[in-house]
């Protein structure tokens, strides 16, 4: 009876040591290791506190296009869900169509990352 | 608190081959998308218009192949052919192969305006970079570049791909889904305008508010239907309301809030207050694509909607119909002649001819299944937007060759002696608004013969005195622009029509010669409107 | 139990929605209201799929929010750039086309 649930401690555990490496291991092995000011302030997370975003409080539309396209990807894993919760009752077909319509997401992605979308600056 | 069983799963068995018109235009769109994120900018021009020209073409042939080799289902009793497939999701009948081929014809014409360069000088009519301030450097500075949103083109065959699922769909969810699919990249495309661009972008919020609006209230009327059927397609909707098993305000009240969102995409009055500033706003060749195209998606869904799952309710519906189609016909007649504006004139023109096309289907004549010469509404509604899309584009067409410094001269004032600068363009024009008029020898009048003709049979003879005294009415603003043109002599330096490329004078060749052809010869497509017979239900 | 309680709560949202699309100027906010419509369509597909039993109506309300979202996106980016352009958000302000 545990014998069933061991696939999900293993993947736990696989979890767990992949969320460790990369908070701890991959920052110290990968990362750039430079030290100003701003860094050690308290909150911000290294971005320069300011009494005020630029512009009299507005927030720049760089953040608007960011949550564009947070939002329409996000809902597109919406049709993830019910594939997830029957793929093994649907077989082959679902499996085909659910490839499709990640190739169409992923034109929509292709295009937003050619086009400069995703930079910030 | 038991969960719902869901059932067995079957693979749904979808016809690839009677469903490759669809499938054709949605993957040209998406090949345009990649094109556009991989293409050099210098190529993506050429690519992108070549790619959407021939995914027209390919797909209007794959089109008739698909017609042509439609058996008659079982139910041939009915006049109707074709099947419905995708598990009952979208209805590849008569109708809709003739609307999907009718679609595709007139939105290969509208691209051919949207790919015009030469009227901007070398540049195509859409903003060069949408995300720039108008009147900016920034601007300029894109324009001096060349740099030009060839977007429009994937844009535009998603529309045509949506609207062609929307006239097909045989159950509310694809309709919405239809329905979306081709209104999002019109919002967008409204605001892309290269002249003008505060009011282009104004055009674009209202559509884009209003339309979602009423997509909202048309969600809510399918969820209405749903709670009365207990289901989408519209068979069993049909079902339900002939056994009268659900709740008849769930019906009345999803099948008003139904009507709402389907009768504002035809930009009938009242839900008609957007078509005026969203076709004057818009980039005039997708003005041109929206007036010929939406229209014929949005009748074809209308009448699938309320004669194949609505058809058993009629007695409910079929008053207010009658109402709503007075209200169009007077509203857009009447407020035409005050217009001084050609674009918002020929809105309004738009919307007494969706009031004209509103007898018909209030008439709701089904036909006779023996061969005689007269036509069911659906064929009369049918023809007429086939008669009524090409003398659109072509009048819109001509719109965006009068020009001054500032680009488009659409103020009626500038048109004045326009016969004198360009007989030729005039005439053309002349043509387009006689069409309009419903002047014999154009097509204008045999479709509003074929129109009438269907709503009188249908009992809706009240309608067709009305609509005839509207006619009349709108007649004398054509006239008057006619008269403007050949009889007014030029205001200040008068107007100037600039010579475009072969791409904008073959869309008003073919609009000119349609509007004679169907006005002269209309039995071989009134024909065609017959044979493709009535809804598969 | 009965669905009656969330047909009444979906048909109250539709209204909210509906008089905040016609009574509030800034598009933002109407576009908001617009939002609160589809949800309250999402509610009674849920609701009325309870009540007649089969899943249709819960399938629909996936869709409907995948198409909401498409159109925040494509919303979102015509009112940005409307404001960007006029600095106003304001329907009223929107006013170079009439009559």
């Amino acid at each position: 009876m545990s014998y069933s649930y061991a696939p999900l401690l293993f993947f736990a555990a696989i979890g767990a040591a992949f969320a460790v490496f990369s908070v701890v291991g991959a920052g110290a092995l990968a990362g750039p290791k430079r030290y100003n000011r701003a860094k050690l302030e308290a909150y911000e997370c290294g971005i320069q506190p300011t009494p005020q975003a630029r512009g009299g409080g507005r927030i720049p539309i760089k953040y608007y296009l960011t949550a564009m396209l947070f939002i329409i990807f996000d809902i597109e894993s919406v049709f993830l869900y019910p594939f997830a919760v029957a793929f093994d009752k649907m077989g082959l077909f679902a499996l085909v169509e659910m490839v499709l319509f990640i190739i169409t997401v992923f034109v929509a992605y292709a295009y937003v990352w050619r086009r400069g979308g995703l930079e910030w600056d | 608190m038991t969960l719902l069983a869901a059932p067995a799963f079957q693979a749904p068995n979808l016809a690839y081959g009677r469903l490759s018109p669809l499938l054709i235009i949605f993957g040209v769109a998406l090949v345009g998308v990649v094109v556009e994120a991989f293409a050099p900018r210098e190529l993506r021009y050429q690519i992108q218009s070549l790619l959407a020209l021939a995914g027209l073409v390919v797909a209007f042939i794959s089109d008739v192949l698909v017609a042509s080799s439609s058996p008659f289902s079982s139910s041939a009793g009915t006049g109707a052919f074709g099947g419905i497939e995708a598990q009952g999701a979208i209805a590849v009948d008569g109708p809709a192969m003739f609307v999907w081929g009718i679609l595709l014809v007139m939105t290969l014409v509208s691209v051919l305006l949207v790919a015009e360069r030469r009227l901007e000088g070398g540049l195509t009519a859409f903003a060069g970079q949408a995300s720039a301030l108008p009147g900016t450097e920034a601007e300029r500075e894109a324009s001096a570049r060349g740099i030009e949103h060839t977007e429009v083109f994937p844009l535009v065959m998603f529309a045509v791909g949506g609207m062609m699922l929307f006239a097909s769909a045989n159950d509310f969810l694809t309709m919405f889904v239809g329905l979306e699919v081709f209104s999002l990249p019109l919002y967008l495309l409204c605001g892309l305008a290269r002249r003008r661009r505060l009011i282009s972008q104004e055009a674009a919020m209202k559509y884009f508010l209003l339309g979602a609006f009423s997509s909202a209230i048309f969600v809510y009327g399918i969820a209405m239907v749903y709670g009365f059927a207990g289901s989408f397609t519209f068979a069993d909707v049909d079902n339900a309301i002939s056994s009268r098993v659900g709740a008849d305000g769930l019906l009345l009240l999803g099948m008003g809030l139904m009507g709402v969102g389907l009768l504002f995409k035809v930009s009938a009055a009242p839900f008609h207050s957007w078509t005026p500033d969203v076709y004057q706003g818009a980039p005039t060749a997708i003005t041109a694509f929206m007036s010929a195209c939406t229209k014929l998606a949005a009748f074809a869904a209308l009448l699938r909607v309320f004669y194949v799952a609505l058809g058993g309710a009629r007695w409910d519906w079929q008053p207010v119909v009658w109402i709503v189609a007075i209200i169009t016909m007077a509203v857009g007649s009447v407020i035409a002649i005050t217009q001084t504006d050609i674009k918002r004139l020929l809105a309004y023109s738009t919307i007494a001819h969706t009031g004209f096309l509103l007898t018909a289907f209030a008439g709701a004549y089904q036909g006779t299944i023996v061969l005689t010469n007269q036509v069911s509404s659906l064929q009369a509604v049918l023809f007429y937007l086939v008669a009524y899309g090409f003398s659109s584009i072509g009048a819109f067409a001509v719109v965006t060759m009068v020009r001054d410094s500032s680009g488009e001269a659409t103020h009626l004032s500038r048109w004045a002696g326009l016969g004198k600068e360009s007989p030729v363009v005039a005439g053309a024009m002349a043509l387009f608004l006689l069409s309009f008029a419903g002047i014999p020898l154009t097509s204008g009048f045999t479709s509003k013969w074929a129109v009438f003709t269907a709503a009188w049979e249908g009992g809706a003879w009240p309608l067709v005195i009305v609509a005839v005294v509207m006619s009349l009415v709108a007649a004398f603003f054509y006239i008057r622009i006619i008269v403007l043109m050949f009889f007014s002599d030029p205001v200040g330096e008068g107007p100037t029509v600039v010579l475009p490329s072969m791409l904008t004078s073959a869309v008003v060749t073919v609009g000119a010669a349609v509007t004679i052809l169907l006005g002269v010869v209309p039995q071989p497509v009134l024909e065609l409107a017959r044979h493709a017979g009535e809804f598969v239900r | 139990m009965s669905p009656t309680p969330f047909l009444v709560l979906s048909a109250l949202l539709f209204s909210i929605g509906a008089i905040g699309v016609l009574v509030r100027r800034n598009a933002i906010v109407v576009f908001m209201c617009i939002e609160l419509m589809l949800n309250a369509g999402n509610l009674a597909f849920v609701s009325f799929a309870r009540q007649v039993g089969n899943l249709d109506g819960q399938v629909a309300a996936f869709f409907v929010m995948v198409v909401a979202a498409a159109e925040v996106v494509v919303g979102l980016a015509i009112i940005v750039t409307i404001y960007r352009t006029r600095r106003s958000a304001s329907v009223d302000d929107a006013s170079l086309l009439k009559y």
